[in-house]
């Protein structure tokens, strides 16, 4: 009786500590993600969701430099949909939404995807070292210090007989009349800008990506007798989709949310909102006023509303380039 | 050797004895620290902080005269900077409990700051000092706002029309005639369409580029008012103190300048960066151009330093007061007083002002005039002998009798962005002078509803 229940009582602390492993081991495999997932999850909580949260709620008030510590913008009872109104009563908001459409699209299109698939299709066909230094060349334009930058472009665009080129291509040419260009074509120097500094984050991901497409293919091509052309168009573009639409919803986003170059080279002018896009809109609204009447709450507004295009901008960017199947398992790994 | 070490002993007793009676004394004397915020251009503009420096230790031999314990460390913070960031930057500071103890501010920020809470009026403490009875009367009514005083005027300024006098020869002026046109100003004779008119000519002649006939600041500011007062407008209405769109005055008010774009040839400058709209007008590129007094230095130390500085100006430009709308009708000159405020933040207000008497004074106020040219703010300054010494100030005394001011209200700061986006799109081309006024009319009564009086 004595040793069934010694028998029993070890089989009993046996059985029980295996259980004991298996429930640590399951918590720990549980947690062990969101451990490492936590920083991001905190940094983004503090610096993304807490104040869009706030901005959100601030899009709802009056908030200003007048009643600045005095209104209690977090009480529901001042919240109002006047902001929103006032945006879509204004008379500049279609020149403003058209300006930001202009900006965004013609950017993406012809440098931040277009000229970034250029340059990475043409350094990875050439010498690697000579295609390596050319992606050197373009990546200058995102290490130089915007200010810096913009400052250099001032120079090129100022007028004869200190602008550059007026002084040196259109002058000699005898184009123009040494006017100030980014007076005379401020879209051109906005869209160009913004373009050199955009064109490199893409050249970088098509360049890698086109590296990693398995030679064979290219090969084989060749071997099919494909043209250059017909080989970038059926082999290289479909193997790089992914990156293809990464790059595109990431410079979208960006553009939509970047000013600083703008607001540095014309400040939305010459004139009357001639280059003012929606995202510096929010911008002047809410922190410059000449005789400082900042309004935060309408500023917000504009932000939100930006936010929100954004959003659907991303959704409709996943639905066309089918995300989901972007997303399969490569068939190559499931042979 | 015994003696010696006991005298030693009885030294150095004595020292630390005296010592800690010294260090003990010090602890007495409270130190009080005084921090002056001010925007100014370097180095024209460098006194309007500076003086509190000097005033320190003046202040400090009255408090140790009068047997207070407590002495003044003052500390100034300016820079130059454009009005918004510089009122942001004060309300965000106020809001984190770290506003300044003094703060200058243009006189028409004023009714926001009080409203707010932010500042402290002045009244029975400036009956303290009768240096303050120095200051000019006109100048307190900038600085009052529901019946008080918030602050004491620092400098004003006239804000004249400038021409270039070799342009104006160009176009066929006579040494006479560019010698009178002042004058001619100051009767109504010449007006602001005749200004236009001689623009254009200058246009036609090939003298300036079309566009460059004549300029205003490149961005919103007071200046703008000047017209709309030339036109009869006025901004706010004494009997409510609410503010005041005058239709008939606006609508002509955008004539006048859909009328310079489109048919003579001028304000090319919408939009320019500072250096953009100055180094033209004062390297003979514009014919007529509007700006304040105190440019003069900065034009004379930034842009024409090598050319001569104010002797090349003396020589090449001329300037008066903004002309009349109608023939015969008063010209005027905008003048944007800045006043020294108290926080409602400072724990020693009585201090802060005894600072502020202190530089409120013929000799720092004639200082930051000279340095800066700016206008005094003090009785009988202009015969003050140094103020004599400033040939601009001299000459441009006389606009202090045509000065108008901005109104001294909350709302201005919404009001005045709405009347300039309708003058931004006239210029541009974007809207005909009725559709700026509707654009105004819907904006304001949007923006304000029953705080302005349209009419």
């Amino acid at each position: 009786m004595s040793n069934n229940f010694q028998l029993e009582r070890e089989t009993s602390s046996l059985s029980s500590f295996p259980d004991t492993k298996s429930l640590f081991s399951k918590l720990k495999s549980c947690l062990l993600p969101y451990a490492f997932l936590s920083p991001t999850l905190v940094v983004v909580t503090l610096f993304f969701f807490i104040p869009l949260i706030m901005v959100f709620i601030l899009s709802f008030t009056n908030l200003d430099m007048t009643n600045f510590g005095i209104l209690k913008w977090w009480q529901p009872a001042n919240w109002t949909l006047d902001n929103y109104v006032k945006i879509f009563t204004n008379r500049f908001f279609p020149k403003i939404l058209n300006n930001t459409l202009i900006y965004v699209s013609m950017t993406l299109v012809f440098f931040n995807v277009g000229m970034a698939l250029v340059i990475a299709l043409i350094t990875t066909n050439i010498n690697r070292r000579i295609g390596f230094a050319s992606r050197l060349i373009w990546l200058m334009c995102r290490l130089t210090p915007v200010v810096v930058y913009i400052m250099m472009w001032k120079a090129l665009a100022g007028p004869s007989p200190m602008g550059v080129i007026n002084k040196h291509i259109l002058g000699p040419l005898g184009i123009g009349a040494g006017e100030y260009l980014l007076n005379t074509h401020p879209w051109l120097f906005v869209i160009l800008v913004n373009g050199f500094i955009g064109a490199s984050f893409g050249m970088i991901i098509f360049s890698s990506a086109i590296e990693a497409i398995p030679k064979d293919y290219m090969i084989a091509a060749k071997v099919d007798g494909a043209s250059t052309w017909q080989t970038i168009r059926y082999v290289t573009i479909p193997m790089i989709k992914w990156p293809l639409l990464f790059v595109t919803t990431y410079q979208t986003l960006s553009l939509l949310t970047s000013f600083e170059q703008i607001m540095l080279l014309t400040d939305g002018g010459p004139g009357l909102y001639k280059t003012e896009v929606w995202s510096l809109t929010a911008y002047h609204r809410a922190f410059t006023s000449y005789f400082g009447n900042t309004q935060w709450g309408y500023g917000s507004a504009w932000a939100v509303i930006l936010v929100i295009i954004g959003v659907i901008m991303a959704i409709l960017y996943l639905r066309v380039f089918r995300f989901g199947e972007l997303m399969q398992e490569p068939k190559i790994d499931q042979l | 050797m015994k003696a010696s070490k006991s005298l030693l002993s009885i030294i150095l007793i004595v020292f630390l004895v005296m010592s800690f009676t010294v260090i003990a004394l010090a602890q007495d004397l409270e130190i009080i620290p005084i921090k002056v915020r001010t925007v100014s251009t370097p180095p024209m503009e460098n006194w309007r902080g500076l003086n509190f420096v000097v005033a320190e230790q003046d202040l400090n031999a009255d408090l140790e005269a009068m047997g207070d314990p407590r002495r003044v460390k003052v500390e100034v913070i300016q820079n130059k900077m454009d009005w918004g960031p510089y009122i942001t930057e004060f309300v965000l500071a106020y809001g984190a409990d770290e506003a300044p103890d003094i703060w200058l501010t243009g006189h028409d920020y004023i009714g926001t700051q009080s409203d707010a809470g932010r500042i402290i009026p002045l009244g029975g403490m400036i009956e303290e000092f009768p240096i303050f009875n120095l200051v000019l009367d006109n100048l307190w009514v900038c600085t009052m706002y529901k019946g008080k005083i918030w602050g004491v005027p620092q400098d004003a300024e006239a804000r004249p029309l400038y021409w270039n006098k070799l342009l104006l020869k160009q176009v066929g002026w006579s040494n006479e005639e560019i010698a009178a046109l002042p004058g001619k100003i100051e009767k109504g004779e010449f007006t602001l369409y005749d200004m236009l008119e001689t623009a254009k000519q200058a246009v036609d002649k090939g003298v300036v580029k079309p566009g460059n006939g004549f300029w205003t600041r490149p961005s919103n500011g007071p200046d703008f008012t000047a017209f709309y007062y030339a036109f009869g407008g006025e901004t706010i209405d004494s009997a409510t103190g609410k503010l005041v769109l005058d239709k008939t005055a606006r609508l002509k008010y955008y004539q006048f300048f859909y009328d310079a774009v489109q048919k003579y040839g001028s304000m090319g400058c919408l939009g320019l960066d500072w250096s953009e709209a100055w180094h033209p007008g004062v390297t003979g590129k514009v014919l007529f151009w509007v700006g304040g007094t105190w440019q003069w230095a900065e034009w004379a130390e930034l842009y024409l330093k090598d050319l001569g500085g104010e002797d090349y100006m003396w020589e090449n430009f001329g300037f008066g007061l903004i002309p009349a709308a109608e023939k015969g009708g008063k010209p005027n000159s905008i003048t944007h007083p800045l006043a020294y405020t108290v926080t409602s933040q400072c724990k020693h207000p009585d201090l802060a002002i005894a600072l502020i008497a202190k530089v409120t004074n013929y000799g720092p106020n004639t200082r930051h005039a000279i340095a800066s040219a700016h206008l005094g703010v003090l009785k009988g300054q202009s015969e003050y002998k140094f103020y004599k010494g400033s040939r601009l100030l001299t000459e441009t005394l006389y606009m202090l009798n045509y000065t108008a001011f901005l109104p001294n209200n909350p709302y201005w700061g919404t009001y005045s962005p709405i009347t300039y986006e309708a003058l931004a799109a006239v210029v541009s081309g974007d809207f005909t002078p009725e559709e700026a006024m509707d654009f105004v009319v819907e904006g304001l009564q949007r923006e304000l509803g029953d705080k302005v009086i349209i009419k």
